[in-house]
């Protein structure tokens, strides 16, 4: 029984949240307004994190993945004021971003700095860029084309619900990573890294390369979705995806205390984000103060990977 | 009194029964204040007065800090539109929260901006006025200066509430045969406006070297005003009788101008004043009122030598 609780108590407790809710927000918890704007409103951290998920399969970190998404949006927020097409603006934000991550893989596996350090680095370096970029300003108002704006608040007719346009991006972000991950020997290689690096190398998988790979992978999802957030606001400002970066690997370590060996997985990703997204609409919802729930949600992110890893210290 | 009766009587009994954890104030107006800027001194005063109102009402205010995150307004937005609340407050730029504004439309739930900027999805935005402010320090100038003599501006019109401000200035001193404007400046702002200020002053202080030949700075904002004082001291000028004006009562502004010396003045937003005409707002349209300004104002106040310590 114990044993139990602990291989599945972020689900437990996931479950308990969602019945808490339930109960206390009656009219409007348990909705299918509520539930579409909450994967909305998870549009871009879901992104994000499936990027980090990536990186954290062989053991690595990206900590730039913020300020990525700001310089993205920030990009393609001055090339609509030059007057480029949504396309050209978008396409150059991607490509940074890809351009980024590369980078990131390189300082990390051709140099063999530590990606805490490296993206520590260019977290600074991306972020002042995006400053540079920007003037320090709030690039919004007439310059950003309508459709551009338009596009996060439309969505698709689904059987009668309005799907909105971020999740569904999201969603096909979702399963082109489970597919790369999961389904490719791309994926199996990048976990066989995440298991022992040493072991990898020696039976032939090509470390370096694959490390590029997964980081620009990471870089490209932070620019997606950094656009996604500057279509949200229709604006970019050389702030605004700094919160993205803390949130996606909590929901990745939250994800791994789901996984049997503790490992990444992005199922495991996708309930992370659910928790932390979850918990901030119902709490917000009950009127909890806006402080008191960030106490409460690092508080509940503890409690998870401790019970994760008290299972899996008895395992042993 | 209460227009939504009916719904909250409705999730009054529907908390009961569920024992949920927001029965406080069921039957009492639900209001939701959301901003990104909670941490900055001006926001902490709006929302007090608006909670100072809120409580005489007996509203049941939602305070929510994004923490500078704009999406996450949005957000919060429609969290509040799903939780039915009877109003809501924001305090940040309208266009880049359309999407929250447009959900909040499609519910009736009216949205206020409290020095928000002017939007058609809002019921009204209560700021100060841009205009009134530059009058204030633009006529103190000309009065100071007995209507005669070379006036520096700084400026800046690419960021429009400052843009305004210029508008009025030069109106004002075009109204003055005797008042010439010497220079319009446009400083750099990206290392915060004071440094560059200070050496386009340095700049126009060197090119006019007779004692007299400049009768005034007026300065759109306070750190150009900061900045041609550090100019006109670094020249040792500062005994020529320069007026030096500001706007925004800056807590540097206020400490120079109770110094007495030659930043004479600027004008100080009532922000607790924005607060309280926010809630009265928001108890005019709860109360069945429509609201016909799209801006409402709150009027601002000259500092001086006199209140500046204030």
């Amino acid at each position: 029984m114990l044993k139990f609780v602990l291989r599945f108590g972020t689900l437990i407790g996931f479950a308990i949240i969602l019945v808490v809710f339930t109960i206390a927000l009656p009219e409007s918890f348990l909705t299918a307004r509520n539930w579409l704007n909450i994967s909305q409103q998870l549009s871009m951290l879901t992104v994000v994190a499936a990027g980090m998920t990536v990186v954290m399969v062989m053991g690595d970190f990206d900590l730039s993945v913020g300020s990525m998404a700001t310089l993205a949006g920030v990009v393609a927020a001055l090339l609509f004021t030059l007057g480029q097409p949504i396309e050209v603006a978008v396409g150059a934000a991607l490509l940074i971003g890809l351009l980024g991550g590369i980078f990131n893989g390189i300082m990390v596996s051709v140099f063999g700095i530590l990606p805490f350090v490296a993206t520590l680095a260019t977290l600074t370096m991306f972020s002042g860029a995006a400053f540079i970029v920007s003037g320090g300003k709030t690039i919004s108002g007439r310059a950003i084309p309508e459709a551009f704006g338009a596009f996060a608040r439309t969505g698709v007719d689904i059987g009668g619900f309005i799907v909105p346009n971020l999740t569904i991006v999201a969603a096909l972000v979702l399963v082109v990573t489970w597919v790369l991950l999961e389904q490719t020997p791309f994926g199996r290689r990048l976990y066989a890294i995440g298991g022992n690096i040493e072991a990898a190398h020696l039976s032939g998988v090509r470390v370096r390369r694959l490390k590029i790979a997964a980081f620009a992978l990471t870089g490209l999802s932070a620019a997606g979705a950094g656009l996604l957030y500057a279509s949200r606001v229709a604006s970019a400002n050389p702030t605004q995806g700094s919160g993205l970066m803390l949130n996606a690997i909590a929901a990745v370590f939250l994800g791994m205390t789901m996984s049997r060996q503790g490992e990444p997985r992005l199922l495991g990703t996708l309930m992370g984000v659910l928790i932390l997204g979850v918990l901030d609409n119902g709490l917000t919802q009950m009127s909890v103060d806006s402080y008191v729930r960030q106490v409460l949600v690092g508080g509940i992110i503890l409690i998870a990977v401790a019970l994760g890893s008290i299972s899996k210290t008895r395992r042993r | 009194m209460n227009i939504n009766l009916k719904t909250n009587f409705r999730r009054f009994a529907l908390a009961a029964a569920a024992l949920a954890v927001t029965s406080s104030a069921a039957l009492a107006a639900s209001v939701a204040v959301i901003t990104p800027y909670l941490a900055q001194p001006g926001t902490q005063f709006y929302v007090e007065a608006f909670q100072g109102v809120a409580k005489e009402k007996g509203w049941d205010v939602n305070v929510i800090d994004t923490q500078g995150d704009v999406a996450a307004v949005i957000s919060k937005i429609e969290d509040m539109v799903n939780q039915k609340v009877d109003a809501i407050v924001i305090n940040v730029d309208p266009s880049q929260v359309q999407a929250g504004l447009e959900a909040a439309k499609a519910a009736n739930i009216p949205v206020f901006g409290m020095d928000a900027g002017a939007n058609p999805l809002l019921v009204t935005n209560v700021t100060s006025n841009g205009y009134a402010m530059a009058a204030e320090t633009s006529t103190y100038v000309a009065d100071r200066i007995g209507g005669k003599g070379d006036v520096v501006m700084f400026v800046f019109d690419a960021f429009p509430p400052v843009q305004q401000r210029g508008v009025v200035a030069s109106a004002v001193f075009g109204n003055f045969p005797d008042i010439k404007i010497l220079d319009k400046v446009t400083p750099d702002v990206s290392d915060g406006g004071i440094a560059d200020s200070r050496a386009k002053m340095e700049a126009i202080l060197a090119a006019h070297p007779e004692p007299g030949s400049i009768a005034a700075v007026w300065a759109a904002w306070d750190q150009p005003a900061l900045g041609a004082l550090q100019a006109i001291e670094a020249a040792g000028r500062q005994n020529e009788g320069i007026v030096i004006t500001g706007i925004d009562a800056n807590p540097q502004a206020r400490e120079e101008i109770a110094k007495g010396g030659n930043f004479e003045a600027s004008v100080a937003q009532d922000f607790s004043g924005i607060g309280a005409a926010a809630a009265d707002a928001v108890a005019r349209v709860l109360g069945g009122e429509t609201i016909k300004q799209s801006v409402i104002y709150v009027p601002t106040k000259l500092v001086t030598v006199a209140n500046a310590a204030q």
